[in-house]
């Protein structure tokens, strides 16, 4: 009986196990061959081993520099932004109130689009000669001037910021939602008889109850940052002046525009590190908050 | 708030009705004065819009890319729905397996698969296109398919193992002393009960694939797999492109998702707040 049910259930697996195997196990192989080796599409028969070479080169590269730099301040708007966003959207959506229904199949629009449409509607809306924004802003007399907004380096890194809160905003809000809907409203009402106000019971019962979820969608967002590549292909093409040249759209560009697959893949393994280390770190802080 | 999330939507919707003069216009319309559909009649029978015919040095605006928006919505349709269903499948096949079975190597395979998931896509973007190049499928349907079903499946299996795991196993142990086998407790009893979570899984599976760009982007060569993100990046990232008819592709490409999201929206919202309780 055992041994028949074991043979079913190997059975059911390979297919499955087939397909993820093949792609990836095999892509770690290559991609760790590619990366000692030198392979510029260039110069395609000329690719002896090096090393480290290729690390070398992603470490030192400027572009690497200013991709990092450009991400960190990406960030640095984005994800702050993504939370509280999504927080008091979620506090808004916890509510009973007439268009509650209609928000929250609403919210689900922005995410349930493709990241590259998004990116299309920001960029028209952002347009610095017939946008809608110029236009409001303009009529509302806000701005004597229209501003181009895609065009100049600190202005295109908010401009792509926001187009990331937009799509990102509101699923932070879900999440936020769900974690919110686990909180018994006896805790208010116990709270409300004892005197605490509204912000009082926010502070007091809230935010400690809300606390890992917080954590959790605070972590996932920074690793949905990190890795933004959509946005940028369609928004800003990484310009103006590589101010958008995020660290994905970096890695991009090293293969599919300067064809050195080598440098390409020692960087694609430096993120892959780097982001291991973050979703470790998550996956820790998952298990400790589900003890609590 | 309402207005952030759906103002953006709605104003892309109100460009796809006005003509390009109108949309090159300070300060911008915002109600079509002369709403038309020459957009959409561009991009369904290649009717060239009356506003880029009158004016001369406008010719140039048209983007060709536009009219392949309808083939591209096809391959998109074709490849997500093909992801879904066979994600389900598999998937369910597999979960089942993982919920009620015990058998040697258990979880060193179950947390391979959810491992897999670990690897960033930009980092194994080459490896990948090798793949797919090495097997004869660059540029055709079932290299994508392939490739987002590896996307797709560990998240599917884990979501659906623990929605089986919850369902009770009375029923199955009654059925198995009838003498029924694995395959038929799976197919006459577990899968009925499942459906909502087989249907959340699959909407999943499906916006993943729809939605997806950069694999995309790099498998795919002409219109015969092109599919929508791609056509679209093409479309909007022409200097030269008619913002009347980047507009008007937008919105062809919003609808299939919206109505999704519409649709399955408990089941969306239930899989995301899992998927997240995952990593």
């Amino acid at each position: 009986m055992a041994g028949r049910e074991s043979g079913y259930a190997y059975l059911t697996l390979l297919p499955v196990l087939l397909i993820m195997a093949a792609f990836s196990l095999y892509p770690i192989g290559y991609a760790l061959y590619l990366s000692l080796h030198r392979e510029v599409l260039t110069d395609p028969l000329n690719n002896p081993y090096v090393g480290f070479q290729n690390f070398s080169n992603a470490l030192h590269s400027y572009y690497l520099t200013s991709s990092l730099v450009s991400t960190a301040a990406f960030m640095a708007m984005a994800v702050p932004s993504v939370m509280i966003f999504g927080l008091l959207a979620a506090l808004l959506l916890n509510e009973a109130f007439a268009g509650a229904r209609i928000l929250r199949v609403a919210i689900l629009l922005p995410w349930a689009m493709p990241a590259v449409v998004s990116g299309i509607v920001w960029r028209w809306m952002l347009n610095g000669d017939y946008g809608i924004l110029n236009s409001a802003l303009f009529q509302l007399g806000i701005i004597h001037d229209y501003i181009p907004w895609l065009s100049q380096p600190a202005l295109a890194r908010v401009g792509l910021a926001v187009a990331h809160v937009w799509r990102e905003g509101p699923l932070a809000a879900i999440f936020f939602l769900a974690g919110l809907q686990t909180i018994s409203p006896d805790l208010y009402s116990a709270a409300a008889v004892d005197g605490a106000g509204r912000v009082a019971a926010f502070r007091r019962i809230t935010m400690p109850l809300l606390r890992p979820t917080i954590v959790i969608v605070l972590i996932y967002e920074t690793i949905v940052a990190a890795t933004t590549f959509d946005l940028v292909y369609v928004m800003t093409g990484g310009g103006p002046a590589d101010a958008t040249s995020l660290i994905s759209w970096y890695a991009y560009a090293e293969v599919f525009k300067f064809l050195d697959l080598g440098t390409g893949a020692a960087l694609a393994f430096l993120i892959a590190l780097v982001l291991l280390a973050v979703i470790i770190l998550y996956l820790r802080v998952l298990r400790s908050e589900e003890r609590r | 708030m309402l207005v952030f999330i759906l103002g953006p939507i709605l104003w892309m919707l109100d460009s796809s009705f006005q003509g390009e003069t109108e949309l090159l216009t300070r300060p911008s319309h915002l109600l079509p004065q002369q709403p038309t559909i020459a957009n959409f009649n561009y991009i369904f029978t290649g009717a060239v819009p009356q506003g880029l015919n009158v004016r001369g040095t406008l010719r140039s605006r048209i983007s060709q890319e536009a009219r392949e928006v309808p083939a591209a919505l096809e391959n998109s349709a074709i490849i997500a729905l093909t992801v879904a269903l066979v994600n389900v499948a598999l998937g369910a096949l597999a979960a089942y397996t993982f919920a009620r079975l015990k058998f040697r190597g258990k979880s060193l395979v179950f947390n391979f698969l959810l491992g897999t998931r670990l690897l960033p896509a930009i980092a194994v973007a080459i490896p990948y296109y090798a793949i797919v190049s090495a097997l004869g499928l660059l540029d055709s349907y079932l290299g994508l398919i392939l490739v987002y079903l590896t996307f797709s499946l560990p998240f599917t299996i884990w979501f659906l193992r623990d929605y089986i795991i919850s369902l009770p196993i009375d029923i199955e142990e009654a059925a198995q002393i009838d003498g029924c086998s694995r395959l038929q407790l799976l197919l006459r009893i577990v899968l009925p009960l499942a459906a909502p979570g087989l249907a959340a899984a699959g909407a999943f599976a499906f916006m993943s694939s729809y939605n997806e760009f950069l694999f995309a982007l790099l498998l795919t060569q002409t219109i015969s797999s092109q599919t929508l993100p791609v056509i679209l990046s093409s479309v909007a990232t022409n200097p030269d492109a008619s913002l009347a008819l980047i507009a008007t592709s937008v919105v062809l490409a919003m609808v299939p998702p919206l109505l999704f999201a519409i649709a399955f929206q408990r089941f969306l919202t239930r899989g995301l707040v899992a998927a997240l309780g995952k990593g």
